[in-house]
């Protein structure tokens, strides 16, 4: 989680992450954000997000990006 | 067979309406699929079926195909070990994407051909064979109606299915219902397989709120299209056409009516397409969103033509940018060059293919193109420079939170449109150079030149009285307040003399008759 943090702080420094629950909605993140973001979350976590993956529901609060994570890890 | 014609309205609704009523429920599809095929040979020619045929066949047998390999990999994928996974995935997504490229090249190259073929033939004509004296024959080639609006549908689906999305659906029907549904056919909504198909193809049993909302729906995108867009239309063909007449200001007020125009009709359309399909209790998408109050180009894109934006982000832009050549030159970015480029090089790189194809889709000519590129431009700029603005907001103390500040944002959002809209507009490239100059080279504030920009004076005030309704009814909608169903509530004799002063404003104010020209969708031809 720590790591993911620091990687959303480093995308858009001055966010709130840890409490901000609608990223997408409140167009915080717009779509080349979550672009720059998933190849930082393939690299970091060797992961490989889809573009299936990329749903406002999966990018709308840090939790929902680690469920990603963890999703896309489990599923090897 | 015009949305705004009466034929349409009245005859070719209320009898569909009828029979959807009147059919039983497990048979109300058989209703609309016939009636968009109807509406399609009405208004189109009836060989050019073939095309939307083809469509419809190649991607309903493709998905099955896809749903196939899809389904073989996850027979076998519990027998298998990791590696050996990997391996036959490897195999099968090879499968899929020849699939998906077969597909691609059938309803794409259709489009190419058709719509494409004469564009890049002068351009090869010009470049190549010019050298060696020898040029491509221009053709005479039929654009099936609808055809940009379809194909880009069938692609999602079929798309849809290889991401594994949804499953195939095995319903020839409704496969084919979704891509030729009679409202949604000749200017969109780009609606979403999963959005509408089972609306489409499931029976509704008649819904009197959503037919009376559905009917106030079409009156207001009437209003839109027959009491403003076809009146500026007027004054817009009589500076463009002969621009060079006219004075700066002159310039100025045909492009901003033009902006008036393209908004009201396009918006008006889509208002009269949602109409029709909701009076059979069908909701389609919202192509707008009050795109004029919108702080800046990026979100300017998010709230007009909305379906061919999502369409482009999610077919063109994450399918470069999640790609394994794109992931490269990703990497490449990384390792080779600072973190300033490393976020803005390879989003910037994937955005030239979505302006690329948002150009091109509107037309084939190098105008289009431009277009695109015109806006391309404007959003690498501006995320470019993001440090500097920064910087000169903090030096200057300017809060941008304010609504001075925000009101600045939204003005120069609507300048920068109203630049793309002449390039939109404008005849040629040259043509529009020529008045963009002209704007500053003769200009004045005399504001007695609008008596000779080929309205009347009385045109210009229901102009000017048509687009304030439309202000307003887009600032209560910014805060969240919806007329109709505010209007539901109201006592029943309000609230009726409010409908048919809607339904009178647009018979007595509509631009038709003696002294106005009927006046096509613009998005019609795309």
């Amino acid at each position: 989680m720590e790591e993911l943090l620091d990687i959303l702080s480093g995308l858009k420094p001055g966010v709130d992450f840890k409490n901000e629950k609608n990223l997408i909605e409140d167009h915080i993140l717009d779509s080349l954000d979550v672009m720059n973001l998933t190849v930082e979350l393939n690299d970091e976590f060797d992961i490989e997000i889809t573009p299936l993956d990329i749903l406002p529901e999966n990018f709308q609060s840090v939790d929902a990006m680690y469920a990603l994570i963890t999703r896309l890890q489990d599923e090897g | 067979m015009a949305y705004t014609s009466y034929v349409y309205l009245t005859l070719f609704l209320g009898i569909t309406f009828l029979l959807y009523t009147i059919f039983p429920k497990k048979y109300k599809w058989v209703v609309l699929l016939s009636m968009s095929y109807l509406y399609y040979i009405a208004a189109s020619r009836l060989w050019l079926i073939i095309f939307i045929l083809m469509t419809t066949m190649s991607v309903y047998f493709g998905a099955i195909w896809l749903e196939k390999i899809n389904d073989l990999f996850q027979s076998v994928k519990k027998v298998l070990d990791r590696e050996q996974k990997k391996v036959f995935k490897e195999k099968l997504i090879w499968q899929k994407k020849m699939v998906v490229g077969l597909m691609l090249f059938v309803n794409l190259g259709t489009l190419a051909v058709l719509k494409y073929y004469n564009f890049f033939a002068d351009v090869l004509n010009i470049t190549l064979f010019h050298h060696i004296h020898k040029s491509l024959p221009f053709l005479k080639l039929f654009l099936p109606l609808g055809i940009s609006f379809y194909t880009l549908q069938a692609i999602s689906y079929v798309i849809d299915v290889y991401r594994g999305k949804y499953k195939a659906d095995h319903c020839l029907a409704r496969v084919a219902l979704y891509l030729s549904f009679f409202p949604t056919i000749v200017e969109g909504p780009i609606a979403r397989y999963d959005q509408v198909a089972h609306q489409l193809y499931e029976g509704h049993s008649f819904h009197y709120e959503n037919l009376t909302h559905g009917a106030q729906l079409i009156v207001w995108g009437m209003f839109k299209k027959i009491v403003i867009a076809d009146r500026a239309n007027m004054l817009v063909n009589h500076v463009f056409d002969d621009y060079i007449q006219f004075s700066g200001l002159s310039v100025v007020i045909a492009i901003v009516f033009y902006t008036i125009q393209l908004y009201t009709e396009f918006s008006g359309c889509m208002d009269i397409v949602r109409g029709s399909a909701q009076i059979f209790s069908i909701h389609l998408p919202e192509n707008f969103k009050q795109p004029f109050f919108s702080k800046s180009i990026n979100e300017f894109w998010t709230r007009w033509h909305m379906t061919l934006g999502a369409w482009l982000r999610d077919y063109v832009f994450y399918s470069v940018s999640l790609s394994n050549p794109f992931k490269k030159f990703n990497h490449y970015v990384r390792e080779h060059c600072g973190e300033y480029f490393t976020k803005l090089l390879p989003a910037t790189t994937a955005l030239l293919f979505v302006w690329l194809c948002n150009g091109l889709w509107h037309g084939a000519s190098i105008k289009y193109v431009m277009y695109g590129m015109y806006y391309y431009i404007i959003m690498v700029i501006g995320m470019f420079m993001e440090p500097i603005f920064l910087r000169i907001t903090k030096f200057l103390h300017i809060k941008k939170e304010t609504k001075y500040f925000q009101l600045f944002q939204i003005v120069r959002t609507v300048i920068i449109v109203n630049i793309g809209m002449l390039i939109f507009r404008a005849d040629t490239l040259t043509a529009a150079w020529q008045m963009f100059i002209s704007c500053f080279h003769n200009f004045s504030l005399d504001f007695s030149v609008i008596g000779n920009l080929g309205l009347d004076i009385y045109d210009i005030y229901v102009i000017i009285i048509g687009v304030i309704i439309v202000f307003v009814v887009g600032l209560l909608r910014e805060r969240g307040i919806h007329i109709r169903e505010s209007v539901a509530k109201w006592n029943i004799v309000f609230r009726w003399a409010f409908y048919l002063a809607g339904v009178f404003s647009v018979i007595i104010f509509g631009a038709y008759g003696y002294g106005y020209d009927l006046v096509s969708f613009i998005y019609a031809q795309f």
